[in-house]
């Protein structure tokens, strides 16, 4: 992670720069603001914007312990799902990036699995339900976390591989070269060079593959019952028939973004020391 | 631009020979690296896609329990031309899309750019700004609804106070679709962001070092430098943020369900209805196809248009 | 003596304690269904799920047998149900469906007729009918019990009501309204923009606005179509009584809603009535509950229900929009067995009222003449019951959720003015008949009403 002053002086924000900085994250965080008040209103008072309110933290007790919530435990199964498709799609995306970057492959090869890739991102999602909801149930899958991870690493693959490209691509290849004349093997010179270079498209491309994960929807809905739902799941149900309970959904946004944000937090450090134990910077 | 030698004495100490499992791994890494992902895309992607094809010329019917297809390609094309509402479904899309992805583009970059000219408190300001995409999209769809109510939503009470009339933000056909743009504009910037901010942390140092110290201005190296550095990162926002925009789905369902009249109705909203609603598998996977086709085309387009901008630009 | 007197004393005392002792023995069962193997059944997350869930409860306490309930959100019932039959064995044994999707399992076949799961089930004569949604004819390809088989009994039947404020109506000396008509006269008093709209209902695009004006439509006696029953699809949407009662639809929400009538759904007009915002309202009679919380409401205790206004012609009308438990064939047979002997519980008076004392909207007639009727805590249940006398199902064919589509749009069309009511009519005219002329149906149109 580069903190090199040097470049940055060059990019030092100025007072629009700082100023439009500020907007933003205004804009960014009003709404969160928003849905953070709302977690603590009852629903009449969300019903009629009331400001200032009475604040009860009646909305996350239902949602927490409620009598038919399985909250914890679909935070739990989110956790699982999303820690365990991000590292598995970050080491498929990143080995297959790395290949179709460094190696030479025919067009064929790499056209096709690129495009193939892009073609499928295309695809509305709701036509593929189907067909894995019945390939997992002969597979004896349906309502595993196992499904849920594969099926989000190939949702999830194509961006990958994509974002990644255009970082392996900034690698010189004299680097890898040279590297490969020093008696590094292939393998090697992707971990402890490429990898180490690439690192800030890592970290995207993890809390991108880590985000599509977490909220995730239809397929997580057709492939797991009440055991193994996720979070977005469990947020759904909130939305019911005639009317939406936003006070529980609020308090249930509100809780579901605190293990997201550990984890990605915590992700982000893991791949830095990971890659810096002898990498180069 | 780092030196190649400095590069080979950083290098920590290589093993100058690897034997039995370590050689084979090496030699055949050009290809274990890469047939992993083949291999699990294959397997998980083929059969969907080969059974959309399928559906999309066939009708599905269900009798005593039991699937039959019957060939209809015909039928089934015939069925998109009659369908009045993909007309404006696919307009309001292009529509959508376009400003959609556009501002979220120059929003985005802008404020990586300007982000990563931060002194101090970079990460923080990361971590939050990607918040909007941690919120589940049927949460977002429902948050914004309340926002937008003409009765309570903050922002009439807002203009209320400040004097102004309350506006119909979701029941005016005039409004409805920039309503559902604002929202996936604070939905997708920071995905922008996030892309395009690691592109910049991603710049060698030396090179804006070099720029500055040759004289260059802030927008002088901002245009000449950095951008063009950008232009991959750039490039894969645009492309996958323009997919995700043709498929926006969640927010426009509980923002609008299409209404009032056709005026947000999308074309994966549509989509949701016939294949789901109207249980027409056979049609729905006609239009999916024709919503991929879509995309392509309006990609492809894109690229046009950005070549002859930067043709312009020269 | 005084020795023997004490211990007759302490005998009375043991006695006595033995009578008020609450009975630790299991509650005697609704229903004796023996001992069956679990269950899995699908339901949607809906204001009346905690009543069942609590229902359920005492089913299992009662039996000793086990109910896993799968709630799932409302928008992807369908999608799980679907899915649960397509594919081997189905994951559920009971499934909760809302009636439009009835159909499709029907004629699937992918539903076990209830006599094929035990011959000797018998519907309770107290259940309502609602409209047969239950009974499936597969020779007419239409839900009637005249030679239709049971497929399905209603777990939640509902339909709607006209709420109004007693105290608003009162204050401004107006009766409760009787026909649409006085709907439309009281409400135009009634309305003082922005602080109280006069009246509110759907004018959402697709199934709100669809659902919602067909009450007024039946009212005033027009048809979809001609009778479907008989094989006939002939499109009747489009003559005069149905403009008439676009008309007066518009009229309604235009003079008395708020100013995005166009795009009310179910919640925007529930949160108006509970936020005291409207005077009038057509709500659903499970929304009752949630006006009587004072977490959800502002206006507890204020809200009364009547039937559905009546038409000039003095014929009400209202939609039935009941939830049905199907048996999937695809089930166990010793499950569906379980399901069924459940069902059976759940439709004994016992069941039923424990059902709405815990909030729910039971569907057996005894229920609604007891002394359950005269709490003022269920004083929905005299409107309700009235109701189902002239409560219809609609859109009961096939081609429904299409029909459903078209309808939905052309008529939001009309409330938000793109297009005059005899357009919005013609044009919804003919693209239903197109649809049913493609599916093979035996259709035709009427003249064309004036633009």
């Amino acid at each position: 992670m580069t903190t090199d002053t040097r470049g940055t002086a060059a990019l030092r924000a100025g007072i629009p720069g700082r100023l439009y900085v500020a907007l933003a994250i205004f804009a960014i965080v009003a709404p969160f603001l928003w849905i953070l008040t709302a977690s603590f209103k009852h629903q009449i008072a969300i019903y009629a914007g009331q400001f200032p309110f009475t604040p009860t933290l009646a909305n996350y007790a239902d949602v927490l312990f409620g009598r038919r919530s399985d909250f914890s435990g679909n935070i739990a199964n989110s956790l699982i799902v999303a820690a365990s498709s991000t590292a598995l799609v970050l080491v498929v995306g990143a080995l297959a990036a790395y290949s179709l970057q460094r190696f030479r492959w025919p067009a064929w090869v790499s056209a096709g699995f690129l495009g193939w890739t892009l073609v499928f991102h295309m695809v509305p999602v709701l036509t593929l339900l189907g067909p894995w909801y019945v390939a997992f149930r002969e597979l004896g899958l349906y309502d595993t976390r196992a499904a849920l991870v594969v099926t989000h690493v190939t949702i999830n693959l194509p961006m990958t591989v994509w974002l990644l490209r255009t970082f392996f691509r900034e690698i010189p290849p004299e680097i890898l070269e040279a590297a490969h004349v020093d008696g590094c093997g292939p393998f090697d010179a992707f971990r402890r060079i490429a990898l180490p270079l690439a690192l800030p498209g890592l970290i995207a491309a993890g809390i991108l593959a880590f985000v599509f994960s977490w909220n995730e929807f239809p397929i997580a809905l057709t492939l797991t019952s009440r055991v193994t739902a996720t979070v977005p799941v469990a947020i759904a149900r909130f939305a019911q028939q005639y009317e939406i309970q936003h006070a529980q959904m609020a308090a249930a946004s509100v809780i579901s973004t605190i293990p997201a944000v550990i984890l990605m937090f915590l992700g982000q450090r893991f791949i830095v020391s990971g890659l810096t134990l002898g990498a180069v910077k | 631009m780092r030196t190649v030698g400095a590069l080979r004495e950083a290098t920590p100490g290589a093993p100058a020979t690897r034997g039995g499992i370590g050689t084979l791994l090496d030699r055949s890494f050009r290809y274990w690296s890469l047939v992993p992902a083949v291999l699990l895309f294959a397997a998980l992607t083929l059969y969907p896609l080969l059974n959309l094809v399928r559906m999309s010329v066939s009708t599905v019917g269900f009798a005593n329990g039991v699937e039959t297809w019957t060939l209809t390609p015909l039928r089934n094309f015939a069925a998109v031309l009659e369908d009045d509402v993909v007309r404006p479904a696919v307009v309001n899309t292009l529509v959508f899309v376009a400003v959609s992805v556009a501002i979220e583009m120059v929003l985005g970059t802008a404020l990586a750019i300007a982000v990563a000219g931060l002194s101090r408190a970079k990460r923080l300001v990361r971590t939050v700004a990607i918040l909007p995409i941690l919120v589940p999209p049927v949460a977002i769809g429902s948050i914004w609804k309340l926002m937008y109510n003409y009765d309570f939503g903050i922002f009439n009470q807002a203009l209320v106070a400040l004097g102004a009339m309350p506006v119909n933000w979701l029941g005016s056909t005039s409004v409805a679709l920039w309503s559902v743009i604002a929202v996936d504009v604070w939905h997708w910037v920071p995905f922008v962001f996030l892309i395009l901010f690691a592109a910049v942390e991603g710049i060698p140092p030396d090179l804006l070092e070099a720029a500055h110290v040759d004289g260059a201005t802030r927008g002088q190296s901002l245009r000449f430098v950095v951008l063009p550095l950008l232009r991959p990162a750039i490039v894969v926002a645009f492309l996958f943020r323009a997919i995700l925009a043709f498929k926006v789905f969640d927010e426009v369902f509980l923002l609008t369900a299409g209404g009032p009249g056709t005026s947000t109705e999308l074309v994966n909203l549509h989509l949701y209805k016939v294949f789901f609603e109207q249980n027409r598998l056979g049609y729905g996977a006609v239009l999916s196809l024709a919503v991929i086709a879509a995309i392509v085309a309006f990609l492809l387009v894109s690229r046009r248009v950005a070549l002859a901008v930067a043709a312009m630009h020269r | 003596m005084i020795a023997n007197l004490r211990h007759v004393r302490i005998l009375l005392a043991a006695l006595a304690l033995a009578a008020t002792t609450p009975a630790t023995a299991q509650q005697k069962a609704f229903a004796d269904v023996g001992k069956q193997p679990d269950i899995t059944v699908l339901i949607g997350s809906t204001p009346w799920y905690p009543a069942f869930e609590k229902v359920v409860g005492l089913y299992e306490q009662q039996t000793g047998n086990h109910v896993k309930l799968d709630v799932t959100p409302f928008g992807n019932i369908l999608e799980k149900a679907r899915n649960a039959v397509r594919t081997g064995q189905s994951p559920y044994d009971l499934m909760t469906l809302d009636t439009q999707w009835t159909i499709e399992f029907y004629e699937g076949g992918f539903v076990s007729p209830l006599a094929d799961v035990d011959p000797a089930f018998a519907m309770p004569k107290e259940v309502f009918h609602y409209g047969d949604s239950g009974y499936w004819n597969a020779q007419k390809r239409w839900r009637t019990a005249g030679g239709g088989k049971l497929m399905a009994y209603t777990v939640l039947g509902n339909v709607q009501l006209l709420y109004y404020r007693d105290d608003v109506l009162k204050q401004a000396g107006l009766a409760v309204p009787k026909t649409w008509n006085d709907v439309l006269a009281s409400c135009t008093k009634l309305a003082k923009p922005p602080s109280t709209y006069g009246f509110v209902a759907r004018g959402e695009k697709g199934n709100g606005i669809r659902y919602d004006w067909q009450s007024v439509m039946l009212a005033e006696g027009a048809q979809v179509v001609k009778d479907p029953e008989a094989g006939d699809f002939t499109v009747t949407i489009n003559s005069p009584q149905a403009k008439k009662a676009l008309d007066l639809y518009v009229d309604l929400l235009k003079h008395c809603g708020p100013p995005n009538y166009g795009s009310l759904g179910q919640g925007d007009v529930i949160q108006l009535l509970a936020t005291g915002k409207a005077a009038l309202g057509d709500v659903v009679t499970a929304a009752f509950a949630s006006f009587e919380d004072p977490n959800k409401s502002a206006v507890v205790g204020k809200l009364d229900t009547a039937p559905l206004p009546a038409g000039a012609n003095g014929a009400h009308g209202a939609v039935i929009g009941n939830w049905n438990a199907v048996i999937p064939k695809n089930a166990p047979d010793a499950q569906k067995k379980a399901a069924l002997a459940f069902s059976r519980w759940f439709l004994t008076y016992d069941a039923q009222r424990a059902f709405a004392e815990a909030g729910g909207i039971p569907n057996r007639s005894d229920v609604y003449t007891s002394d359950l009727a005269k709490n003022p805590k269920y004083r929905w249940m005299p409107a309700y019951l009235e109701t189902q006398k002239f409560a219809k199902q609609e859109l009961g064919y096939a081609e429904g959720a299409q029909v459903e589509q078209i309808l939905g749009l052309r008529l939001n069309q009309a409330l938000i003015g793109e297009m005059g009511a005899g357009k919005a009519l013609n044009t919804a005219a003919q693209e239903i008949e197109a649809l049913f002329r493609k599916n093979g149906r035996r259709t035709g149109v009427l003249p064309p009403l004036p633009e």
